[in-house]
């Protein structure tokens, strides 16, 4: 009841307060209708964007290696859904769909069926909005979430629904969909892990955090190639306050030769090259810091 | 059990009931994240269909991946019914091959395998098929649980 009375109130100045600030998704001037495709800019070709595109890590690693090093669920760290209604433009379909995307990856992680429920309602509505609805089975995956024995068919099939998404946005030219999608989960993941990062020191999460400067890059890349749309250049003005912190991140790599090892019956080839992330403690608490204020500016209405 | 249980309940899902012999390549990815084992959590699915070869060259299908360190991830391929080559698996870091789900020398398979990351970073995924043959397979991208 207080933590309702409490979202009540932290939600107001999101209701009247937000429209006119400078700095979140633009008013809906700039919105594409799906219907249009939109080519990437040119200056990098479709196939080098391909590739680029399938680069970016699944929210379901950094969620498992929460989980793993310890941490307790926490739903404070998810973003709400309770005003998925008034996220009506494509892009803040497409952004949102991402985000969702991953708080959905962090409960299916840690078998919240209850609250999954949610998340599948929100991101059937977002992906009906722009026009990917068809890929995602709402009904089984709800029916899968109500029973509580089928975690790994439900984690199966929101991953596989979300891939569907992806490619099936930029087989039909929505590359730019796809992209602001792609940097959703990023920013929801990333989010989620150093949120954690503040209370938890795990080397293993921090190093983790510091390689994103990898993935950022990449994303970079996608999105730069969509620059000609208003929308997306403010997000890269938005999502660059992060990169000039990853900038400072060092990533060296140490060289060896793989090995193979059985396993449980299984081959396993033991990587031996190795990355070392070099991060300081005041490099990681510019990140946490920024990504929280990029995250919450980004989801803001 | 619980895994036979899921694959069930897939294909019912998907119409599919007791036709695991899957006849699409999107059949065959539900059968393939099957076969990965119970303790691999889908990530990712890699749709080849390949030709003869052209010039004399086989055709190779190649798919650009960011891995995570400390991560073990699991590699699977399955061929189609109407495939007629068999399909192979291939992991590069950059240009160097870790490691073929077919070991051209003793004509063994390993599929699937597993591969402990320690280096984050861009690797390629290359699927073709053995003697150059044309053919139809799907390759599956698996998280592994500690």
């Amino acid at each position: 009841m207080i933590r309702n009375s409490l979202l009540l109130l932290l939600s107001l100045p999101l209701l009247f307060g937000c429209q006119s600030k400078k700095g979140k998704w633009s008013d809906t001037e700039f919105d594409v209708p799906d219907s249009i495709e939109i080519a990437a800019d040119f200056k990098i070709s479709e196939e080098a964007l391909e590739e680029i595109v399938q680069n970016v890590s699944s929210p379901i690693e950094m969620s498992a290696l929460i989980k793993e090093i310890g941490t307790p669920f926490s739903v404070d760290y998810l973003a709400t859904t309770d005003f998925v209604e008034r996220y009506n433009t494509s892009f803040q379909m497409a952004y949102m769909l991402g985000v969702f995307g991953a708080d959905l990856g962090y409960l299916n992680i840690y078998d919240k069926n209850t609250q999954i429920v949610d998340y599948l309602t929100s991101i059937s509505k977002l992906a009906d909005g722009i026009k990917v609805g068809q890929f995602f089975d709402f009904s089984s995956l709800k029916r899968l979430a109500t029973s509580r024995e089928n975690i790994d068919s439900l984690m199966y099939i929101s991953v596989s629904s979300f891939n569907k998404m992806d490619s099936y946005l930029r087989e039909t030219k929505r590359g730019h969909l796809s992209a602001l999608m792609i940097t959703g989960i990023w920013i929801e993941g990333m989010y989620l892990a150093t949120q954690v990062a503040q209370d938890n020191s795990d080397p293993v999460l921090q190093t983790r955090i510091g390689e994103q400067k990898l993935n950022m890059n990449n994303l970079f890349l996608i999105l730069n190639a969509y620059q000609s749309q208003p929308q997306i250049q403010e997000l890269v003005e938005t999502l660059n306050q992060i990169k000039v912190e990853f900038d400072k991140v060092e990533i060296t790599y140490e060289m060896g030769d793989p090995e193979t090892v059985e396993q449980d019956g299984m081959i396993m080839i033991v990587q031996n090259e190795r990355s070392i992330v070099h991060i300081t403690e005041e490099q990681m608490n510019s990140i946490i810091k920024i990504t929280e204020e990029v995250r919450n500016k980004l989801i803001e209405l | 059990m619980a895994r036979i249980a899921a694959l069930l309940l897939i294909s019912l899902l998907l119409g599919g009931i007791g036709n695991l012999q899957a006849q699409t390549a999107e059949e065959m990815v539900d059968v393939c994240v099957g076969k990965a084992g119970e303790d691999a959590t889908y990530l990712k699915d890699f749709k080849v269909k390949l030709g003869v070869p052209t010039d004399g060259r086989p055709q190779v299908a190649r798919f650009p991946l960011v891995l995570s360190s400390n991560n073990i991830y699991r590699f699977s391929v399955c061929d189609l019914p109407s495939s007629e080559g068999k399909a192979v698996i291939k992991i590069y870091d950059n240009n160097r091959l870790i490691f073929s789900s077919y070991a051209e020398d003793t004509k063994e398979e390993f599929n699937p395998f597993n591969f402990m990351c320690k280096k984050t970073g861009i690797y390629h995924i290359f699927i073709s098929f053995l003697d150059g043959k044309s053919g139809e397979a799907v390759g599956i991208l698996s998280y592994v649980k500690k």
